[in-house]
């Protein structure tokens, strides 16, 4: 390993950053960014988010222009108009968000743009597919059909196709955005085999992610954004995990699942035999005042969709549901907010947020009612409302209350959802993967936040992917597969053992028989 | 905000060269009386663009106001004169009758997800072909000098239906500003699925902004009917196309989530300025044509730049 970085160290880099600025108007993104990624290296790239990663990895591919510095490409100055020009010299990315035309097929997507041709340019759809075929197979991805359409595919296997479209432009180096962030853990295994022979074929990769045992099992250097600074470039012999998170927030991390003891109460909300399709089948259970309920399951496994049916956005088409011990009727995510629901949810982006309005017209958006009580809308208390649920939770917005979340890092656009819907005052907060593509310091904050609210006496479910927050954050834990409920974990008997071995069980009904 | 801001000031600078050149071309131009007969000729395209720029806010668009336009005209001359109910009864049924079929259009869409495209395209032909069958190609006229008051009359020396216009202008400028359902239009045009998920009628709030399209179309109706002396199946044809595009002139996204009232009436002085001052300039009516798709064109591209400058 080491005799291996050594010669690695020799290599000159494939490119290289030095000095690079960017300011979007008067903010300054990147200040003096120095970088390099050599061939057969993986470059793990670490900050929390709104450190600048994202402004780094667009400008390494093409889609923005540095205001100052210099780009190599093997030791010769370059400058990208566009991804165009990136790919041509040999860069390309596979973004977080998944760039392929749903309706197309395998083949299409992967030669999109640049088709092998025929004479008089006819695309040689058989050439295509046969590239299309070998770029897959390099990728040990047998399994995939060239020949079906993206729509069908899961998302492990769009990003393998994302990758196989990489390689086609003939990719020296592949920066790769946060690629494990909806995978499951086969899945990133199978992804982690996929970078190693990536590696191992001379290509450089630059590796986004939060997550340390991947960055620590995959990575020889790693660089640490924040602020927009550069902070340090190590090889991962020298770094460790406490040392990268401190200097990745510049604090350290007391500790990061902190839910406190609250006084469990009184049920607050009570369901039996609720069905909704194939993935909510028969679920009942009971949620008290102060108690954080996480639900686990795999991907698929119905956990989105049982929140999706008592929040009245795909009505129950059985059983009951009791707020207070009141039966109700949710129809409309309108009349589950009304009897004080509230769903903070999974794709903050599409779900969540109106991202070209600003920081205070989406916080009140879910309570209208409390700023416009007659028809007409009362500005003032609707700006007092938002800078108090900014300060409280600590939304980092440099242009105040009326900059528009779309604006906002994850971490900050979350917090908004959060605190728009802790405007309508709820007694059930549920929060669908609360933490997903956040950065660690956001992270413990939301955890904070969760644990002070349950303290309050809000009821909380949680549903979440990652096994140490579900475990460390929850009092009870409701594991699904397949749509039914296979598990009822109390807090003192979670371990990822426990909980794993419910995920992947059938059903609960033989053991409770 | 500021950006729409910017938009409308730019817009609102290019009507003043504009009406400044005018008046070099033609002594006839800036004339009291010109322009306040201007003002007349703008209301029904007016009262239709103002409810449009909620339509297209929304992200929706109704094509069909011209046909309630001409649906409403021949009902109120039917009911008058064949059902022999007196005429402001009759205009207020024709009216009900117009605003009936703007719900129909909102129903539609939101119950059957159909995209309003498709959905005000139907009802296009279909109200129009029943205003051609109810009509039977007879027009109607001889109506009582009261109800000219109304198209051709002057009120305080300014057009009656002018001042029509700008209640409607003030009460919709208000009404999108500082309203719940306002603020519940842009945020439907701008992330419908976010809107839902934050628990805001987007249903109701559509059909009652396609309502409301249809309500403008059946007030212009009558009041077009007024003007002209007469009825004819064929009235407002084409209309939907000058109400568009005021709007979007005005810096409303096509897109939805963006646009103001005060924008489309700018955009709606440019146009009906454009072609009066051109035609006393002497330039024929295809010229203009040209010129108001120019500067539709100038208008799309300075809204991209401004977007792109703050993205």
């Amino acid at each position: 390993m080491s005799s291996n970085l050594e010669e690695q160290s020799r290599t000159p880099p494939f490119v290289r950053l030095a000095g690079i600025s960017k300011s979007f108007g008067q903010v300054k993104v990147l200040k003096d960014i120095s970088f390099d990624v050599r061939p057969g290296e993986i470059h793990a790239l670490l900050g929390e988010n709104g450190a600048g990663k994202s402004t780094m990895i667009k400008i390494l591919s093409g889609l923005h222009q540095p205001d100052g510095g210099r780009m190599e490409i093997e030791g010769q100055p370059m400058r990208f108009a566009s991804a165009r020009d990136a790919n041509a010299a040999g860069i390309a990315t596979v973004y977080q968000e998944l760039l392929l035309f749903p309706e197309l097929t395998v083949a299409e997507n992967i030669f999109l743009g640049h088709y092998p041709r025929k004479a008089m340019g006819r695309i040689d759809w058989t050439a295509a597919r046969a590239g299309a075929r070998a770029l897959l197979d390099s990728l040990d991805c047998h399994d995939l059909d060239v020949d079906t359409r993206i729509a069908t595919l899961s998302v492990a296997q769009r990003q393998r196709v994302e990758i196989a479209k990489a390689l086609s432009h003939k990719a020296r180096i592949l920066i790769m955005d946060e690629p494990t962030a909806s995978l499951t853990e086969k899945d990133v295994t199978r992804l982690m085999e996929v970078v190693r022979s990536l590696k191992a074929r001379g290509v450089g990769i630059v590796y986004v992610s939060h997550r340390m045992p991947e960055i620590f099992a995959l990575a020889d250097r790693v660089s640490v954004l924040r602020d927009g600074m550069m902070i340090d470039t190590r090889a991962i012999a020298d770094a460790d995990e406490a040392t990268l998170v401190s200097l990745m927030v510049g604090r350290s991390i007391e500790q990061l699942f902190p839910k406190g003891e609250a006084k469990i109460g009184e049920p607050v909300l009570d369901v039996s035999r609720l069905n909704h399709g194939r993935l909510v089948r028969d679920i009942s259970f009971t949620l008290k005042r102060g108690e954080v309920l996480g639900i686990a399951g795999l991907v698929g496994s119905g956990r989105t969709e049982l929140a999706l049916t008592l929040f009245g956005i795909t009505p129950a088409t059985s059983g009951e549901i009791r707020v207070m011990g009141k039966p109700v009727s949710i129809r409309t995510p309108r009349q589950a907010r009304d009897l004080g629901l509230a769903y903070v949810p999974e794709d903050r982006g599409l779900q969540g947020l109106v991202k070209s309005m600003t920081i205070n017209e989406n916080l009140s958006m879910a309570a209208l009612d409390r700023i416009a009580p007659g028809l007409f809308l009362n500005f003032a208390e609707e700006a007092r409302r938002a800078v108090d649920a900014v300060r409280r939770l600590g939304v980092r917005a440099r242009a105040g209350i009326h900059q528009p979340v779309g604006e906002l890092s994850g971490g900050n656009q979350q917090k908004v959802v959060i605190a728009k819907w802790l405007e309508t005052r709820p007694d059930i907060l549920i929060l669908d993967e609360p933490t997903r593509g956040v950065d660690v310091g956001a992270k413990a904050e939301i955890h904070a936040m969760m644990s002070d609210l349950a303290a309050k006496g809000l009821a909380i479910i949680m549903i979440s992917s990652e096994l140490p927050e579900v475990i460390g954050m929850s009092d009870r834990i409701l594991v699904m597969n397949n749509g039914q409920v296979t598990g009822m974990i109390d807090r003192a008997d979670a371990t990822p053992e426990t909980v794993g071995a419910a995920m992947t069980a059938q059903t609960k009904s033989k053991e409770a028989a | 905000m500021r950006m729409l801001l910017r938009h409308e000031t730019i817009l609102a600078l290019v009507a003043v060269v504009l009406l400044v050149a005018l008046a070099f071309q033609s002594s006839q131009f800036f004339t009291g009386a010109n322009l306040l007969n201007q003002g007349r000729l703008m209301t029904e395209v007016g009262l239709v663009a103002i409810i449009m720029t909620f339509v297209i806010i929304t992200g929706g668009i109704d094509l069909s106001v011209g046909s309630i336009l001409g649906l409403t005209a021949i009902l109120t001359g039917v009911f008058w004169q064949n059902l022999g109910l007196p005429l402001a009864a009759a205009a207020g049924l024709a009216i009900a009758v117009g605003t009936f079929c703007g719900f129909v259009n909102g129903f539609v869409i939101t119950r059957f997800g159909v995209p309003p495209l498709i959905a005000t395209l139907a009802t296009l032909a279909l109200y129009r072909g029943l205003a051609e069958g109810i009509s039977q190609a007879r027009s109607v006229r001889g109506y009582p000098d009261w109800f000219y008051v109304l198209g051709q009359g002057n009120l305080f020396g300014v057009p009656t239906q002018l001042w029509i216009l700008i209640v409607f202008a003030i009460l919709a400028s208000v009404l999108l500003a500082t309203t719940r359902i306002g603020r519940s239009i842009y945020a439907i045009g701008a992330n419908e699925v976010a809107a839902f998920f934050s628990g805001l009628p987007v249903n109701r709030t559509k059909i009652a902004v396609y309502t409301a399209s249809g309500f403008a179309a059946a007030l212009a109706g009558v009041i077009f009917v007024s003007r002209v002396s007469t009825t004819r199946s064929d009235m407002g044809t084409g209309l939907e196309l000058d109400a568009i595009t005021a709007v979007v002139l005005g810096g409303t996204s096509i897109y939805g989530g963006r646009g103001s009232v005060i924008g489309t009436l700018i955009g709606l002085v440019v146009i009906q300025s454009l072609k009066n001052g051109l035609s006393l300039a002497g330039i024929k009516a295809e010229g203009t044509a040209v010129l108001i798709g120019l500067m539709l064109i100038g208008a799309i591209l300075m809204t991209t730049a401004l977007n792109r400058r703050r993205a």
